[in-house]
């Protein structure tokens, strides 16, 4: 056994690895990272999955869900850390597979994967607290700047139906372009992504921004995001891009959906959710999208936790617009929470009036 | 440095303001690393934030404050600071009702060539000159706002009497009552003023002065001059679980002051307040000296009453999270310390339905302890929510438009995505 395997071991079992060896793993990640562009081209098929959150339960149940690395090729679209209070294990063990099984697992960045956020939503505190210096935060950091900013999946749905010229065709059989957030006004082409020097903290404004922080909204044309950082989007914005750049879908994380996914304007846009009951207390579930190579449509598979065989989805639950070929979406709820290591409830503040 | 230096530094430096403290009370940042972060976290990043800058935790900063501190020794008064120095006018509005004549007391700076005009609400207890500090920030950023910042009953100068003038108003702080009188405020000042129309509006309050925008802005009846309101410092699920320790924290303060230098010294000691500056403007306005004392070494006492206003507690904070995500405009919550989100606030922050900040070095007069950086914050959550400079990139089917035209005219095509987008893409 290697001591990347028992280092994925150990993680597995929710425990840590030596600080040494998280600079070595760091290392070997950036090496690997460097030579991603921003936009990473994976085949079909593939697992799409949101925001993690320092769930690491939450992400073990995603994984007997969706199907362990490397029999499964999984996409994560980012913030992976932050919020709950596994965020370094989840993402070392994460890193850990992506340099173990780098053809099989794709990590992009979130907007959380930046130093400023991460000081104030709860990793930096984590590493202090685990590791009793701020050493390990800053080489996830100096990880967390070449991560590439989307991937293009290729090979979904091979039917190929002949592209219309028709602006509003929405059920395209072209790639599908996963992105933290959303479009930005500045990027009208994939091509565009490509030329935006990434190995940065995230900027506060512009086309990198744009992409890890904008919401689809039903709205037209742009709007102002009330995060205060980003866009917001409408249909004919979407409609555009994807008959543009000949894409059938984006996916993308980045906001919370009770329902684990929603597909917005015609299904040329979905929002993929993947931190059931997020932050312990919101009473979510979650989801993963799996982007098949054929035209069966998958529709959505919900099962529950305890069914006996777990990632085989037990219902099929037809939703209006969600029957476009080669997408299915597992739902999946919490795992039995193991409340041990977790910090004591913040204290009350003391002076409210 | 002798032993006797050490410890002359040492007193010194515990009685630093807090604003650049020399040994940060946080987890020390990484001391020798220029991209560490700074301590300053925010959620979103603000264009006018030092993103890397320097931890000021080096013994070159501490060394730098204490000679400041041995030369300039008035930097540790607590000498009591005027409002004039904050805000250029005082207004006494009179408000009659069935009950009781009103004197709303607010201090102001007007707005000038049509700038915003910061609708300033303090929490319970606190008066109108919580903010003088911030709004001071708030002008050196941006000259041409304009500041309103109210006594509300029963605090400040504001004042209540029956209408014949004998015998004690009953206490009314419920929400209702506060949305109405800061309604009141503001359009009597627009009269007195003689302002035409209403400036462009932001809503700011503080601790239950965050509840009374929020439901302002809820009921809208300011009207669309309303651009944003910002509430810093209270969640309605932290702020109903701290109510049950309250009375007990109300305790433990001191009832009575022999000065008002002692006033601000129990302030900025405790901590309460953690900007000395900011203390000596605001404290005076939360005591008054008693013209008998039942106890005459210490004959200041506070203005307001907080244990007697118990009766509306749950009142003020009773559906804040549903109002703030629901009303019309920019929102903004920020926060001091850590984030203290209940459900509601935590799924609309994850949904993107507003602009949250974290001060983790604020306490709860987050807009005393760290003017500088709420002023800055206010400031761009303003100039991102102004609708007059706000350009949008344009809507496909107005380009599908213009295209449409330009063929018909054999213009040639125009690329569906417009030309200019880098100078339109930010307001």
């Amino acid at each position: 056994m290697s001591d990347l395997d028992r280092a994925i071991a150990q993680l597995r079992a929710c425990r840590l690895i030596p600080e040494t060896q998280v600079r070595e793993l760091c290392y070997k990640a950036r090496e690997l990272l460097i030579e991603e562009g921003n936009v990473v081209c994976v085949d079909a098929p593939v697992t799409i999955c949101g925001d993690i959150h320092g769930q690491f339960h939450d992400l073990m149940e995603l994984f007997r869900v969706g199907g362990d690395v490397p029999d499964t090729n999984y996409l994560f679209m980012g913030d992976f850390v932050d919020r709950g209070f596994y965020s370094l294990e989840s993402f070392l063990l994460l890193l850990c597979l992506k340099v173990r099984y780098p053809d099989r697992i794709t990590l992009i960045r979130g907007n959380h994967e930046s130093r400023q956020i991460t000081t104030v939503y709860g990793f930096y505190d984590e590493c202090i607290r685990k590791y009793g210096s701020a050493n390990v935060w800053r080489y996830c950091c100096e990880v967390f700047d070449y991560l590439a900013l989307g991937a293009l999946v290729l090979g979904t749905s091979s039917e190929l139906e002949p592209t219309g010229p028709v602006m509003n065709d929405s059920t395209q059989t072209g790639a599908v372009l996963c992105v933290h957030g959303g479009l930005s006004p500045l990027i009208d082409t994939v091509d565009k992504i490509r030329l935006i020097d990434r190995k940065q903290e995230v900027p506060h404004e512009g086309a990198m921004c744009d992409l890890l922080w904008s919401d689809p909204d039903e709205i037209d044309g742009w709007g102002l995001s009330p995060r205060g950082a980003g866009f917001l989007f409408g249909g004919d914005i979407v409609k555009q891009f994807n008959y543009r750049n000949d894409l059938s879908l984006i996916a993308r994380a980045h906001q919370l959906v009770m329902e684990g996914y929603k597909e917005m304007f015609d299904g040329g846009i979905v929002t993929v959710w993947s931190a059931p009951n997020y932050c312990y207390r919101c009473g979510n579930v979650a989801s993963i999208l799996e982007l098949g190579e054929d035209t069966s449509n998958g529709g959505t598979v919900t099962r529950s936790n305890g069914d006996y065989g777990r990632s085989n989805g037990i219902m099929t639950v037809d939703r209006p617009g969600v029957r476009s070929p080669g997408r299915r979406y597992r739902v999946f709820e919490a795992a039995a929470q193991d409340t041990r290591g977790m910090p004591a409830k913040k204290p009350v503040a003391d002076y409210f009036l | 440095m002798s032993e006797l230096q050490k410890s002359f530094a040492k007193a010194k430096l515990a009685k630093l303001p807090p604003e650049a403290p020399p040994f940060s009370m946080h987890p020390p940042r990484d001391e020798d690393d220029s991209e560490s972060a700074s301590s300053t976290g925010t959620v979103v990043p603000s264009p006018s934030r030092q993103l890397f800058a320097r931890s000021r935790g080096s013994t070159c900063g501490v060394i730098f404050r204490l000679l400041a501190i041995l030369t300039h020794p008035r930097s540790n008064s607590v000498e009591t600071l005027n409002w004039t120095d904050f805000f250029t006018q005082e207004l006494f509005l009179i408000q009659e009702t069935d009950s009781a004549r009103i004197t709303h007391h607010v201090y102001l700076t007007p707005p000038t060539n049509s700038g915003p005009l910061f609708v300033m609400h303090h929490g319970a207890g606190s008066s109108g000159l919580s903010f003088a500090t911030c709004a001071e920030e708030i002008r050196k950023i941006l000259p041409k706002a304009g500041i309103l910042s109210i006594d509300a009953r029963d605090h400040g100068q504001t004042s209540t009497y029956t209408e014949t003038g004998e015998g004690k108003v009953e206490l009314d702080l419920s929400l209702e009552t506060l949305n109405r009188d800061l309604v009141f405020i503001v359009r009597e000042t627009q009269s007195k003023m003689g302002w035409e129309s209403l400036p462009d509006i932001v809503l700011v309050g503080h601790s239950l002065g965050g509840a009374v925008i929020t439901d302002v802005a809820k009921k809208g009846e300011l009207g669309p001059k309303v651009l944003a309101y910002a509430v810093l410092d209270v969640v309605e699920g932290s702020a109903m679980d701290a109510l049950q320790s309250m009375e007990k924290y109300l305790s433990t303060r001191p009832t009575r002051f022999p000065s008002l230098a002692s006033g601000i010294e129990w302030h900025t000691r405790s901590r309460t307040i953690r900007n000395r500056t900011s203390a000596r403007v605001s404290v005076p306005s939360l005591l008054y000296e008693e013209a008998a004392p039942t106890d005459p070494s210490k004959p200041w006492v506070w203005r307001t009453n907080l244990a007697e206003t118990k009766p509306f507690w749950e009142n003020w904070f009773i559906g804040l999270s549903k109002k703030f995500l629901e009303a019309r405009g920019g929102k903004l919550l920020l926060l001091a310390g850590t984030d203290r989100l209940d459900k509601e606030l935590m799924i609309g922050q994850m949904q993107g339905k507003y602009q949250l900040q974290v001060f983790p070095e604020a306490g709860h007069f987050v807009q005393e302890d760290q003017p500088v950086k709420t002023a800055q914050v206010l400031v761009d959550f303003y100039k991102r929510n102004d609708r007059s400079a706000l350009v949008l990139p344009p809507k496909v089917a107005d380009m599908q438009a213009s295209a449409a035209m330009k063929q018909g005219a054999e213009a040639g095509a125009v690329p569906p995505f417009g030309r200019g987008q880098g100078s339109s893409h930010k307001p």
